[in-house]
């Protein structure tokens, strides 16, 4: 008989994770700054004058780099993990995750469309670009996400496999369509959407990081308040129905949020992936599937996992940086092919 | 956008004003910066030429020539750079084309204090001037500059008059010029590229008529029946050159194929560390 | 309580389900006897509301099922389905306990009924233990206890619709399940109950259906309804309808 763990122990663990994540993203980088310094720049943030010398490299470095990737890690992070409970939760298999169904590059492909659209008419203004960015990533991994689980549902029985298949043949399209506008592109504009393949938290900056907070508190308020049914929803759409739920409008919520959630992210940190697979698997090994605690646990392992691959791959090859799609990948891949064979057993 | 010259000496007063006095001294006019990273194979083999080697700090992963630049520290590849990366370097100034980026990258390099120099990329000689000038200035070595310069408009002036007589025997011939990338699919230089530049200098036509660097297929090389064609690679040389290219070559039996390995970076680079010269 | 009236059930241009004329009584087991393909589970569906009737109606308390909200109607209809695709591990408690979820009784009350259920589905040793990690046969009984749960403790007004629920059980359980669905029924439920086995039926049910070809052939007392001739015509088999020598209900023993 499997132990889980009790939710609060659960709970103190991944809190002091999270913390710990948090603190040495901050504190640690290719510039070396003494940690005093870090904290004493930290505190001077938050408004608190406090004295110290030499503090303007650290108030730089810690204020304006590392700070604003750190709260993007914190919530990609969050969103990404989030984002798996809720497919997971939809499709009723916890192998199910956004970038593998192809919502990831539905978002990408998305964002493509809304930078060679705004190159049309001269470049995207400013101020909206990154609500306008995340906003047609979002409609397109709505639009990827609505059309594999169409495809995936049969006779009220959603099957994986075919779900899995169109997110392949999804993927592809996404990403060829995007290949398609790099090889068509000379404009400088259209240079960035190699950033898109492989997502990379470098270049934080607090404008970019404002769409993707707002949607981050959405989900983070929204979804938890679905637990329940979600959890009903796991012995089946017609058993759901019996117990009370709303299983349409609970699917398309489940929809909208991944859409929403994957949009946002990759519109902010390009494709991250495996995170929204790897997390809430391991949350269901430490603590079971009830959604009550998977959900908020999830949100906060998501966090944490993020920043510290983050942290590996700012540190790794220093000066420069691995893309931290790569990291997360290597982590991933294999950990998918595990779930696989055991599975099998 | 702005021409090059305006956007330079914006991206200079700017670069001044924001210097904060954690860094390096408070600079005047007559400080030059000390430390130097350079983003951009090209601009860093000119940065070498014009002397300023031992200024480098660190360099990104295009810049592979000379052979004594892989000792130093790599900030990456040019289009993903890490602002705290370059900043642990403690670097004075960046200098790179329109390609450096993430653009966030650079204005927080920018509030940190570090000069960025954005040169221009157009594949044109008056740029090339201006840009070596400005390095030229940078560095401290004007005259190592305007001597590079001179050189170089001799060695253009000798070019054209040796292509004038060559022409009154023979007509241009049809060019392909080919840039690879360590082996990987070569690519076409076509109209309003660096390399059709170089084909336009060396006399020979440029018989790809698109815009910018494309992957041909070989039988469109073979239909375009190019009498030369001249391969530059980042990273090969001499006969490995040759190998990486498709088994089936595109040329005729007439063709001659020539390698010049030291024209460097595959994007809109506009600097040539020599002109490639052939026989026709 | 659950009356279906004149419904008939469609799928695609085939009827598969016609002239359903049922009434299920508060207090009384009825039990749906047929051969395979004969529409039993239709007939299941179209009384849960899963299948939409093509023509007639399906009223729970004399309201059109349609009418009803999702959660409403959970508080007084339950249904429990031949299998359960449920592939996380839960704790058997969990899942039970998501049969308490139409209501809103609070902590203390729902691990009451919890483990009542459980003892009710002969389950409660069950209890502590991973859902993935038991039997068929067990997992059934599992989901019986959170069909009761989501009753509990079961009396006039509400329904329990169940699917086969002795499918996988091994004989022992066979009857305690049914057992615990009479005395549910007893406390004044209205019951309606699929099942293969004839002589199951005959012992704990009030009525039963009789269902040949998507259509009623009896509805009627077991006594009347379990004749040799008819169980001829619709099953095809040769039978010998006999009394249970201590209980008194029909005991059909094949030929």
């Amino acid at each position: 008989m499997r132990v889980f763990l009790q939710p609060r122990p659960l709970f103190i663990i991944l809190s002091v994770l999270c913390f710990l994540a948090f603190w040495l993203s901050l504190a640690l980088g290719p510039v070396s700054l003494p940690l005093v310094d870090t904290l004493r720049a930290a505190i001077r943030l938050t408004g608190i004058p406090i004295q110290g010398d030499n503090l303007e490299q650290a108030e730089l470095i810690v204020g304006q780099i590392r700070l604003p990737r750190t709260l993007l890690g914190l919530a990609v992070g969050a969103v990404l993990a989030l984002s798996g409970v809720a497919m997971q939760g939809l499709f009723r298999n916890p192998l199910a995750d956004p970038g593998l169904v192809g919502v990831s590059s539905g978002a990408a492909l998305g964002a493509a469309l809304a930078i060679v659209g705004g190159s049309f008419f001269g470049g995207l203004p400013d101020a909206f670009e990154p609500y306008l960015l995340s906003l047609c990533a979002g409609i397109g991994g709505l639009a990827v996400a609505a059309m594999v689980y169409r495809l995936g549902r049969h006779n009220g029985q959603t099957s994986v496999a075919t779900m899995l298949l169109a997110g392949i043949a999804l993927t592809a399209l996404a990403s060829s369509t995007i290949g398609l506008f790099t090889y068509l592109a000379d404009d400088a504009t259209l240079r960035t959407l190699t950033f898109w393949n492989l997502g990379s938290l470098n270049g934080a900056s607090y404008v970019r990081l404002w769409p993707l907070l707002l949607v981050c508190v959405v989900i983070i308020c929204w979804l938890p308040r679905r637990a329940k049914a979600l959890n009903a929803l796991l012995l089946g759409e017609s058993e759901a129905r019996h117990l009370g739920v709303e299983v349409e409008s609970l699917k398309r919520e489940l929809i909208f949020c991944t859409a929403l959630g994957v949009g946002a992210a990759v519109a902010a940190a390009g494709m991250i992936g495996f995170i929204g697979l790897i997390v809430p698997h391991l949350v269901r090994l430490l603590a079971g599937p009830d959604h009550r605690v998977l959900l908020p646990a999830s949100a906060l392992a998501g966090a944490s996992l993020l920043l510290f691959a983050d942290l590996f791959a700012r540190l790794v090859l220093a000066p420069a940086e691995l893309p931290i799609g790569i990291v997360t990948a290597f982590l991933g891949a294999p950990f998918f092919l595990y779930l696989l064979v055991r599975g099998r057993s | 956008m702005m021409r090059p010259h305006a956007r330079l000496l914006l991206g200079l007063c700017a670069g001044l004003f924001f210097l904060p006095s954690a860094f390096a001294a408070q600079p005047s006019s007559a400080d030059l910066p000390q430390r130097w990273v350079s983003a951009g194979g090209a601009l860093t083999e000119w940065v070498v030429a014009l002397g300023g080697e031992s200024k480098l700090v660190g360099v990104d992963t295009t810049s592979l020539h000379p052979d004594s630049l892989k000792a130093l520290p790599k900030i990456g590849y040019q289009r993903q750079l890490s602002a705290e990366g370059i900043l642990s370097l403690r670097p004075n100034i960046l200098v790179g084309t329109e390609e450096m980026g993430p653009p966030p990258v650079l204005s927080q390099l920018r509030t940190a204090g570090v000069q960025v120099e954005v040169l221009s990329a157009e594949p044109d000689l008056p740029t090339l001037k201006s840009n070596l000038q400005q390095l030229g200035k940078l560095l401290g070595s004007e005259d190592k500059a305007s001597q590079l310069i001179a050189s170089y408009d001799q060695q253009l002036d000798d070019q054209h008059r040796w292509v004038e007589q060559a022409q009154q025997h023979q007509s241009a011939p049809g060019v392909l010029l080919l840039v690879g990338n360590g082996g990987s699919k070569p690519m076409v230089a076509g109209v309003g590229t660096a390399g059709d530049w170089l084909i336009k200098q060396a006399g020979g036509r440029n018989l790809a008529t698109h815009t910018g660097y494309k992957v041909f297929s070989v039988e469109a090389m073979a239909g375009l029946n190019p009498q030369v064609l001249v391969v530059a690679d980042r990273e090969l040389a001499g006969p490995a050159a040759l190998q990486a290219l498709p088994r089936c070559r595109p040329c005729s039996n007439r063709t001659r194929c020539w390698l010049r390995p030291r024209l460097a970076a595959k994007a809109d680079c506009w600097i040539w560390t020599r002109p490639c010269w052939w026989v026709v | 309580m659950l009356q279906a009236e004149n419904v008939r059930i469609q799928r695609g241009t085939k009827t598969v389900l016609e002239k359903i004329d049922l009434d299920l009584r508060p207090g009384e087991m009825l039990g749906v006897l047929g051969p395979n393909g004969a529409g039993k589970s239709t007939l299941l569906g179209a009384l849960c509301g899963e299948l939409k009737p093509a023509s007639g109606e399906v009223r729970l308390d004399g309201r059109p099922l349609a009418h009803w909200s999702a959660a409403a109607r959970a508080q007084r209809l339950a249904v429990l389905p031949q299998s359960s695709t449920l592939s996380f591990s839960f704790r058997v408690e969990e899942v039970v306990a998501m049969g308490r979820m139409p209501h809103d009784s609070g902590h203390v009350r729902d691990a009451e009924v919890i483990h009542a259920a459980l003892q009710a589905a002969d389950a409660a040793h069950l209890m502590g233990r991973s859902y993935t990690a038991l039997s068929g046969g067990e997992r059934q009984r599992v989901h019986l206890a959170r069909v009761l749960a989501q009753l509990w403790p079961g009396g006039n007004g509400q329904t329990l619709l169940l699917d086969e629920p002795t499918s996988a059980l091994d004989p022992l359980h066979q009857h305690t399940t049914l057992q615990a669905v009479r005395e549910f029924a007893d406390r004044g439920a209205a019951v309606l109950v699929i099942l293969h086995d004839l002589n199951l039926a005959a012992r704990y049910c009030d009525r039963l259906l009789l269902l040949e070809g998507g259509r009623p052939f009896a509805l009627d007392s077991p006594d009347a309804v379990l004749q040799p001739d008819a169980l001829k015509t619709v099953f095809g088999l040769e039978v010998l309808v006999q009394r249970h020598p201590e209980r008194g209900h029909p005991l059909i023993i094949a030929r």
